[in-house]
């Protein structure tokens, strides 16, 4: 589902090349759960984006599900975000002048293709589950960080993507919402099947998952 | 349909958490349409106002002026001319079969005074048709008579704002003694209220009684000539001409119809009204330019958000329509609260001056303050499409 072949990341700050990612290759199948790991600045964050087509790579190839991404343009780009992948961010990353709900809901706003469920429902059933269902008038900055971390994980399942990114998910909320929010996660993968790629320094949240793959100096390697 | 909801609604929650900022945005517009729309009510008010005057005049009037007259074009040398018009040209226009009135016209500003109070106002030098080709009658007291006017009487007709600046109440006027030129007169009448600057402020007397100090040199400002039957018009203006050609040279008069000056005052109106709009556009591009730098703010503001919306989906097209949607709603709340103000102001002067809304004016302003909307709109919108998501989400 997911592969990259030798992709470079590099970019400037200032005079500085810096080289986030090096002759990365990897390939992720469908339904695996997979934990991206290495110490902070080691290029893990960089891969995730590139994964996610959250940002270009400087060269190397990429086929996401089933799609040489080199080959398409914007539009195909944001409608595959769209549709296939959800987000999980460790700032949450929700917009502050929505409401719970509202945030929830804002992916299918942008479906260029008549949804076959109603977000609305959708968005209500989701957020019953995740327990957070008398939170759904709130703004973000009214509900605690768990609270604001289960949001993000309904936004990112509002248009049942195969494929779950979270960048640090834990990172910003204390050990025992950190535990809850990881047994979320590991559930959508064990239930629906949905591929869960999880970038974390924590060693604990390292041990959860399957498959670990280590991120040193830009480089993938075996291990740290 | 859905989606462009979407937009409205997304652009109506952030003017609702800036109300202030959008206000403020928006007066720039506001101000803008405003000046355009009042400028165009304005001229168009002139217009009403000069054409008002031209229509208290008896309508087939032929107008005999020394100089090119308006026929050329409206130039400023036009009413300067070597000849004068005199009473010979009166009695060669009377022999005109279907001239039906003659009037000769003499025309010049004075103090008038009566009673110890001084007024600016003019002199006119008529004879008794003057009242029928003008449609003016008596509002008190009589107007002039055959008699009076072959006397060289010393009676006088007052206009109705000459008379009533001179006395408390017009009415009052008649059987007052009146001085200029140091010269007295009897108030004999005051005419009715005809709308017309000059006539309502002029001391209007016998032609013949101008001669002396008054018109030393018996010349008119101009010769008045009536026609009853409409169809003859062209055919009298023709012999006017013959009549006059064989004393003075072509160029060094003119007969003009009150259609053709008219015309004449429609063409200038038509000018000042470009030069006005052209003013008020000025404001409304300074409007664009406020516009312009809050969505950029907005834009700079916001790219978090931005990346955000990116990250779940939203295209470029997407982001650009949002901002967009922002600056023209923006405007177009602008323009619209313009108009309205206009209106008000419109509706409120009207009864002292005929300026007037027209569609022209309502068309222009909501759009070129919706084209002000997108087209400020489009830089700031268009780099806030341009980051990557990741750079947007990122930036601080």
């Amino acid at each position: 589902m997911i592969k990259l072949q030798n992709v470079y990341k590099t970019y400037y700050l200032g005079e500085e090349k810096v080289e986030a990612l090096k002759k990365a290759n990897l390939n992720i199948k469908k339904g695996e759960y997979v934990g991206i790991l290495g110490p902070s600045g080691s290029g893990k964050s960089t891969l995730m984006h590139i994964i996610g087509l959250l940002d270009k790579p400087s060269s190397g190839k990429i086929n996401l599900f089933g799609k040489d991404i080199s080959r398409l343009s914007d539009d195909a780009i944001s409608s595959l975000r769209n549709q296939k992948v959800g987000f999980v961010f460790q700032q949450f990353n929700l917009i502050e002048k929505f409401t719970v709900l509202e945030n929830i809901i804002l992916p299918a706003q942008y479906a260029k293709y008549e949804l076959d469920f109603d977000p609305q429902k959708r968005a209500m059933k989701l957020l019953k589950r995740f327990g957070i269902y008398e939170r759904a008038n709130f703004h973000p900055n009214e509900i605690s960080g768990g609270q604001q971390q289960r949001t993000a994980i309904v936004r990112s399942l509002i248009m049942k993507p195969d494929l779950i990114l979270a960048d640090e998910p834990t990172g910003n909320i204390d050990t025992k919402t950190g535990d809850e929010i990881m047994e979320l996660l590991e559930g959508l993968n064990k239930e629906f099947g949905v591929t869960v790629v999880i970038v974390t320094h924590e060693p604990d949240v390292a041990e959860r998952t399957k498959r670990k793959i280590y991120v040193k100096d830009g480089e993938i390697v075996t291990r740290l | 349909m859905r989606y462009f909801i979407f937009q409205i609604k997304n652009s109506i929650e952030d003017f609702k958490r800036n109300k202030t900022r959008t206000l403020l945005a928006s007066l720039g517009i506001m101000i803008g349409v405003l000046s355009v729309v009042m400028l165009i009510a304005l001229g168009i008010g002139l217009k009403n106002y000069i054409k008002g005057q031209f229509e208290n005049m008896g309508t087939n009037l032929i107008m005999v002026m020394p100089g090119s007259g308006f026929e050329s074009g409206f130039n400023a040398g036009a009413f300067t001319s070597s000849i004068s018009l005199d009473e010979r040209d009166v009695n060669s226009l009377r022999r005109i079969s279907d001239a039906t009135y003659v009037v000769p016209v003499f025309f010049k500003s004075a103090v008038i005074e009566s009673e110890g109070e001084e007024e600016f106002g003019y002199v006119m030098g008529i004879n008794e048709e003057f009242f029928e080709v003008m449609n003016a009658s008596a509002e008190y007291g009589s107007i002039l008579t055959k008699s009076e006017v072959q006397g060289r009487s010393k009676n006088v007709v007052l206009g109705y704002s000459l008379a009533d600046k001179l006395y408390s109440d017009p009415s009052l006027a008649v059987g007052k003694t009146i001085r200029f030129n140091n010269q007295r007169f009897k108030v004999i009448g005051v005419i009715e209220k005809k709308g017309d600057n000059e006539l309502d402020g002029s001391v209007v007397m016998s032609y013949r009684t101008t001669y002396g100090s008054i018109n030393p040199d018996k010349t008119f400002w101009s010769i008045y000539v009536g026609v009853n039957d409409e169809d003859k018009i062209e055919s009298v203006k023709l012999q006017a001409e013959e009549a006059l050609a064989r004393r003075y040279d072509k160029d060094d008069f003119s007969v003009s119809e009150q259609d053709e000056l008219l015309e004449v005052v429609n063409q200038i109106f038509n000018m000042v009204n470009g030069v006005l709009i052209a003013i008020g556009s000025i404001s409304l591009v300074v409007g664009g330019i406020g516009i312009m730098n809050i969505m950029y703010a907005n834009v700079t503001e916001r790219t978090k958000e931005i990346g955000i919306r990116r990250a779940i989906g939203a295209t470029r097209g997407d982001i650009m329509a949002q901002f967009l949607t922002e600056s023209v709603l923006l405007s177009g709340f602008g323009g619209v609260m313009g108009l309205l103000v206009s209106a008000l102001i419109v509706v409120l002067v009207h009864p002292y001056f005929p300026i007037a809304l027209n569609f022209f004016a309502v068309v222009l302003a909501i759009g070129i303050s919706t084209l002000i909307g997108v087209f400020f709109g489009v830089f700031p919108a268009r780099r806030a499409s341009s980051l990557t998501p990741i750079e947007a989400i990122r930036y601080e």
